[in-house]
Parts: C-alpha cells; structure tokens; sequence
C-alpha cells in the first residue's frame, strides 16, 4: 500500500535550505480513474458507440442542409404559436414568482421561529422540485385539457418551486439587522420582512426571475410537445412530416425570440445589479 | 418610567446576563449604561422592549408588566420604544426616506404595507424627524452613499418618526470615529430634550458616557454596581466597574 | 447648505418616478390583455383532482415489485440508465466545450475570431434540448444512445459560455509571474492556467450533470432512453402503483443528486 501511495505521490521538492517539502496527493489521482469507470460503464449501458456516431452521424447534418433555404413564406403561421409561447412563459413566470415569495418566507432560516414549520415547508418543496415539468404537464392536461392554459400552469408550478429554493437561499444570507430594527419598532415579522429584508433582495429577485423566464421559454417549447399550447406542437408537427425548411423558419423565429430576450434581460439586469 | 425589581435573566445555555436587577429610570432621562463587554449592558436595554425575554423578576414600563406581554399586545408596546443600533441596521440599498418611513409600518395596515403606500401625513413625520437630525436634505439619496455619521443619525431618525417615548441606543457610536460620535451624541441630547423622550444607551466609551449621560449606571457580572449623576463618577468608581484600570481602549479620546 | 431646505418643501420634491410606475403598470394590463387574447380557459374537469390524488396516494402505496424489480424494468436500471445517459452527455458536452471555449475567449484569440465563437454557442444555446432529440432520433434510432448525443450537443451551449467567461477571468499576473521564474511553456499551463481553471470548470460541469438529470427524464418523452417514458406510459395509462414505484425512484435520486452536486461544488469554490 505504502509503495502505491509513494507512486502516486508528486515528487518531493527540497527548498534552497535543504528543506524537503512533500507536495499534497493530487485528487486528480482518484477522480480520473473513478471517472474513467464511469465512463466505460455508462457507454456499454447506453449503447453508446462512435462507430454508429461516424456511419449516420451525416445524417444530422443530411437534415442541417435539407434545411436550407428556410421557408420564409412560413412565417405567417409560426407567428401566432410563438407569441402563444412567450405569453404563456411570461405569465407563467410571474405567477410563479409571485407564490414564491410567502413560500420562501416560510422556508427560510431566519425568518419563521418554529423549526416545524420550517421543515414541513422545506420537505415538501423540495419533493415537489423533484418533480419533472412534463409529470406536471400530463397531471394537468388532466385538469385543464390541452391548450395554452395546461402550458401556463405547468409553467408557473414549475417556476414556483425552483424560485423558492433559489429565494430562500437569498433570504438566508440576507442582512438581519433592518428586519430587527422594523421588529423592535413594533412591527410584526411578516411586515418587519417586507420592509427589512425585500428592499435588499428585489435586484436579486428580479434577475431570478429573469432567469427563470429565459428558461421557460425553452421549456415552452417542450410544452407544445405534448400539447400544452404554443410553438412545441407546431415543431412537432413538421419534423413528422419532414417539412424541413418549414422547421427552420420555427426554430428561425425561436432563435431570434430567444436572443432578443436575453439581451433584454441582460439589459435589465445589469441596470438593477 | 421604566421600573426594573429583582430582574434574572438566564440564557437557554446556563449563562446568567442578570442577577437580579432593580432600577428605575423616569421619563426624560439621559441614562448611560457602562461596563466590560459581556458584563450584561446589552442584555439590560434589550430586556427592556423584551427583544430578550426576562426569566424571573419583574419588568414594568409605564405601569404594564412587560414579561406578561405576547404577539400584538407585545407589538403594540414596542411602538412606544425605539432602538438604535451599533451597525445602524439600515437597508442600505435603499433610500434614506424609505429607511426613515420603516418605521410607520407598524401603524399601517399589512396591504397598505406590503404596497408601500404611506400617507402624507407619514412622510411629513419622517422628513421632519430627518430636519431634527440635520439631515433633510439627504432624504432621497441612498443611505450606502452617506457617511457611517449620517447614517447613524437615518437610524435615530427612524425611531424619532416612530414618535416613541424612550430609545435604546446599543452602543450608538461604536463604530463611528470620535468627533463623528459627538456629532451623534449631540443629537440624542438634543431630541432628549426637545421631545422629552427618555434615552438610555449601551456605552463601551466611558468619557463619551460621562460627558452626554445625566445619570450612568455601571454594570459588572450582571449586577448594577453603581446608578448616579455623572458628575459623581470618580476613578476609584470607574475601577470597581471594570475591575481594574482604565485603558486607552476605554475611552474614545475625545 | 447655504439655504436651509424645509420639510415641506423637502415633501415636494420627491422623486414621483411617474416613468418606471406607468411602464409597469402598463406592462401589466399589456401582458393580462395577452393573456386573455392568446390563452383559452376550457374549463375545469374534476378528474383532474382525481388524477392528482391518485399520483400523490400512488407514492405512499407503490408498486414494490417494481421499485425493487431487477432487470430491465425494474425502477433501478431505469434510474442508472438515466443517470448513464445524464453523465456521458455532460462529460462529451464538456470535452467538447473546451476547445470551442478557448477559441472563443478574448484573451486567447483575436477579437473577431472569438465573435464567430460566441455567435456560434448563441445558436447552439438557444435550441430546447427536445429539438435536439427529435432530429438525433432519426440520426441513431430510440433509445438511451440518442438521449446521450441529445444531451451532449444541448449541454455545449451552456458549458462553453461559462467557460469562456472563467477564461476570460485568468489572473494574467500568475502568468507573468511564472514566466519571470523561468517556466518554459508547459509548465506555465500546468502551475499558472490548470490551477485556475480546473475548480471552475469541475463546479461548471457538475451543476450541468445536475441539470441534464433533470433532463434526461423528459427525453424519455421523445423515445431517447431512461426513466422518463416509462414513467409517462404509467400516468397515462393510470397504472398508479407504477408511477407510485417510478416517482419514488426519481424523487430519491434526484434529491441525492442535488445534495451531492451542492455538497461537491461548494467544496470546490472554498477550496474544502
């Protein structure tokens, strides 16, 4: 054991004053085998060859070039199914948010004073953040039948609880000393936070927000898949069909949607931060 | 009046902060509180809004057993008292108006809260408490761009807008430099004595006690060992207090 | 302070910020009116509620023989395909994305040839991963090989524009400063770059496995492998011991990915 250690271990430097210094075991030594493993295991498990990858991988690209030119004739009907997508993913977003806010609250470290709630609350959120979107999606295709509706609820309940977890984590860290101050005034905590605690945050809040409406937006288009509303149903469709320059006029409109709304939200985000 | 018989107050982890404490205080007086750190000052002031809760003995401000107090009969005290803090405990990415009108929430109906909306009325208070402390026309400036001064004196004004009768003031100068303190010290005299409000602060600097309190009262291994006029401090006092003598540490050197 | 300002005339002056007010507001009814134009409510079905009731009774009652099932079915080879497809996406998405980051950062190349570079992980980026799924099923057929190229391809986007930005951020003093010492040019890259990079990279590429998991079950949707299709085909069929069995597994794993992911990357950013 002791010769292996010595072999892995990085030669000893010895210092200008005869000093020999022994370098720390380096973590590489352990991950990359691990690593290694891993790889070869999960690459037999998921049937995972290059030689398949070489042989067919020119037909990805086959459907690349059968793209072009996109048929930009098309657009007439992208339109509509796009800005169903970005309404739904907006008010999704915001509705979401919103319910975050109260469900943080009860979650966080320091602002509720009984652990029990604290912890129920905890639980069956982060069981609930477990929970894939498209679960979500079918449970209230269930409810509400296909359509934008089923897409903007799925949205917002999906929104609701990953801003929470990232909210309470700010909450946390925040500043305790305002919500003392407005708590010894006489206020109660539910105000105290409100004007203690939210008026350092809301920078914050908002580029999560961001955040999670950028990624609502991809997420939209999953939506569509399985006919919650939006632009999804629409790629589906045509990729069925093979209507190539039909799909890239979709994912044309997708792309400049997508860009023009990061940039916005950089824009605003670097404004507030 | 604040009237304080046989207090105890024994931390969940054994610590004994006060041991049995009597004392009274009446409205309108200027009262310092000193003593090594650890000695129990902190413990005395915050039992007094009950932000700590007291053990045994018996707490009564203005004829109201204050240990007895809970959720709204407990917030609606408070009210009366306001508090200043060492770290001035502002939200400093916000303006100083908005830090100042924190302290009308407390009035306020949650949903007039929640959307901030504050009467006319809330805000002449608040900028007049901002006058009172010479620093009106900082209202709109955000409290992180002004001095540690300035905002120390956003904090005290924020409890002047609560419109209390007594502030605690934890250790109101110790972060600040020696002439920023007096500025500051000079300000709780004068909205002590221009609104009658009894002031009481937490004090790690002795000279800066003795030269704004009227009265001191010194702390050690929470008992009171000493409660008179300032003017009746004299060193071998002093030394009783901290149990030896004073260091530079001690004083603020102003 | 030459005139005194007064409290009322302070009063006055408050910044009434009528612009950013009358935009929000007006964003709002703009979006509500949207909403309203663009979302139909079809009403509520009640069968619904019943649907939610037997998803969350179906996780205290599941189906045992599956949850604890060997073989193909069972809950947990489903879960390790899932996790295979997730880390082999992320590890292809990470050695890809090394190049195209350096390629792509200022400090490294000139200017122009690093805009081709981002405009190229912009594209990349934008794309859902379903689409990506949906054009690799024709490439490789159903099942967990095309969740893994899905996966790679969509995790490139996000990886290199991290990268780039923890590129952009070398400390070109430590450089420097190897270089006075007399370090010849690949030592400088392993004391002066490797050192910088490795932490933020690892932390990049873990919290990219993280989000892959999560991933990897709606491929099973579009047919590419793992836990996902199976656990749809359950809700949708209303075999409920099965989704009960399926959910549990999917909620423990996940839940121990997170714990792990967190655990590990802040290990890496306080350097233990």
């Amino acid at each position: 054991m002791n010769k292996i250690k010595k072999f892995f271990l990085p030669k000893p430097i010895v210092l200008g004053n005869g000093k020999v210094v022994q370098p720390a075991m380096s973590p590489m030594v352990y991950v990359i085998p691990i690593l290694l493993v891993l790889f070869f295991y999960s690459t037999s498990l998921t049937g995972f060859e290059i030689g398949t990858l070489i042989n067919r991988g020119s037909k990805f690209f086959d459907i690349l070039v059968r793209m072009f030119p996109p048929n930009f004739g098309y657009f007439g009907k992208v339109w509509t199914p796009m800005v169903v997508t970005l309404v739904m993913s907006v008010v999704g977003t915001l509705a979401g948010a919103a319910f975050s806010i109260p469900a943080a609250y009860l979650s966080s470290e320091n602002m509720v004073k009984s652990p029990a709630v604290k912890l129920i609350v905890r639980s069956i959120m982060s069981v609930l953040r477990t929970i894939p979107l498209l679960v979500l999606v079918i449970l209230f295709l269930n409810m509400f039948g296909a359509g934008a509706f089923t897409g903007m609820v799925s949205l917002g309940v999906f929104t609701f609880t990953i801003m929470t977890k990232m909210f309470y984590e700010l909450i946390d860290t925040s500043d305790m000393g305002p919500f003392e101050a407005i708590e010894s005034s006489g206020a109660s905590r539910v105000k105290s936070f409100w004007a203690g605690i939210m008026p350092q945050l809301w920078g914050q809040y908002i580029s999560i927000l961001l955040y999670n409406f950028e990624m609502n937006i991809r997420n939209a288009a999953i939506l569509g898949y399985v006919g919650a509303g939006g632009i999804g149903i629409l790629l589906n469709d045509r990729l069925g069909w093979r209507a190539y320059p039909e799909v890239a006029m979709i994912l044309l409109v997708l792309l400049v949607s997508v860009y023009m709304i990061e940039n916005l939200s950089r824009y605003i985000r670097k404004r507030l931060l | 009046m604040i009237k304080f018989e046989g207090v105890v107050k024994t931390y969940p982890n054994g610590v004994q902060a006060l041991k049995g404490v009597d004392l009274s205080i009446e409205q309108g007086e200027f009262v310092c509180i000193i003593g090594l750190s650890g000695a129990g000052k902190s413990t005395l002031l915050r039992s007094i809004n009950q932000m700590h809760q007291i053990t045994g003995g018996k707490l009564i401000v203005d004829d109201v057993d204050v240990s007895t107090l809970k959720g709204k009969d407990l917030r609606r005290f408070r009210r009366n008292i306001g508090m200043v803090f060492q770290s001035f405990n502002l939200v400093k990415r916000t303006t100083v108006i908005k830090n100042v009108l924190a302290a009308r929430v407390a009035d306020m109906p949650l949903w007039k809260s929640l959307l901030g909306l504050y009467t006319k009325q809330d805000k002449i208070i608040a900028l007049e408490a901002l006058d009172q402390v010479g620093i009106l026309e900082k209202a709109y400036s955000r409290a992180d761009q002004l001095s540690g001064g300035q905002q120390q004196r956003v904090a005290l004004a924020r409890t002047v807008a609560q419109q209390p009768k007594i502030i605690l003031a934890d250790e109101p100068v110790a972060s600040l430099d020696p002439v920023t303190s007096q500025q500051v010290m000079s300000d709780f005299v004068k909205i002590n004595k221009a609104l009658n409000i009894t002031v009481i602060a937490n004090m790690h600097h002795v000279d800066i006690a003795l030269k704004y309190a009227s009265r001191i009262i010194g702390v050690k291994e929470g008992k009171i060992i000493y409660d008179g006029p300032s003017l009746k401090v004299t060193n071998d006092i002093l030394k009783e207090i901290y149990g030896r003598e004073l260091s530079d540490d001690d004083l603020m050197g102003a | 302070m030459s005139t005194k300002i007064t409290v009322m005339e302070q009063l006055k002056n408050e910044p009434k910020n009528w612009g950013i007010k009358s935009i929000l507001i007006l964003g709002l009814i703009f979006i509500g009116y949207l909403g309203v134009t663009y979302i139909n409510y079809n009403g509520f079905t009640e069968f619904g509620l019943t649907v939610m009731w037997n998803i969350s009774k179906s996780i205290i009652s599941p189906n045992t023989a599956l949850l604890f099932g060997e073989g193909k079915n069972g809950v947990l080879y489903l879960i390790t395909e899932t996790a295979a497809i997730a880390f082999l996406g992320t590890i292809i998405g990470t050695i890809v994305s090394i190049p195209i980051a350096f390629m792509s950062s200022r400090n490294i190349v000139p200017g122009w040839m690093a805009n081709i570079g981002v405009a190229f992980i912009t594209v990349v980026r934008t794309f859902p991963a379903v689409v990506y799924g949906l054009m690799f099923i024709r490439v490789t057929g159903p099942g967990a090989f095309t969740g893994v190229l899905t996966l790679a391809v969509a995790s490139i986007g996000m990886i290199s524009k991290l990268f780039i930005e923890v590129i952009e951020d070398l400390d070109p003093g430590i450089i420097e400063a190897l270089d006075a010492t007399g370090c010849n040019g690949i030592q400088k890259v392993q004391y002066g770059i490797v050192p910088q990079l490795m932490g933020n990279f690892a932390s990049t590429a873990i919290y990219r496995f993280e989000i892959n998991v999560k991933y990897a079950t709606i491929l099973g949707m579009v047919g590419a492998g793992g836990i996902g299709a199976p656990l749809i085909f359950a809700i949708t069929a209303y075999r409920w011991a099965d989704t009960g069995a399926l959910l549990i597994g999917l909620i423990i794993f996940v839940l121990i990915v997170e714990y792990g992911s967190a655990k590990i990357r802040k290990k890496l950013a306080t350097g233990e």
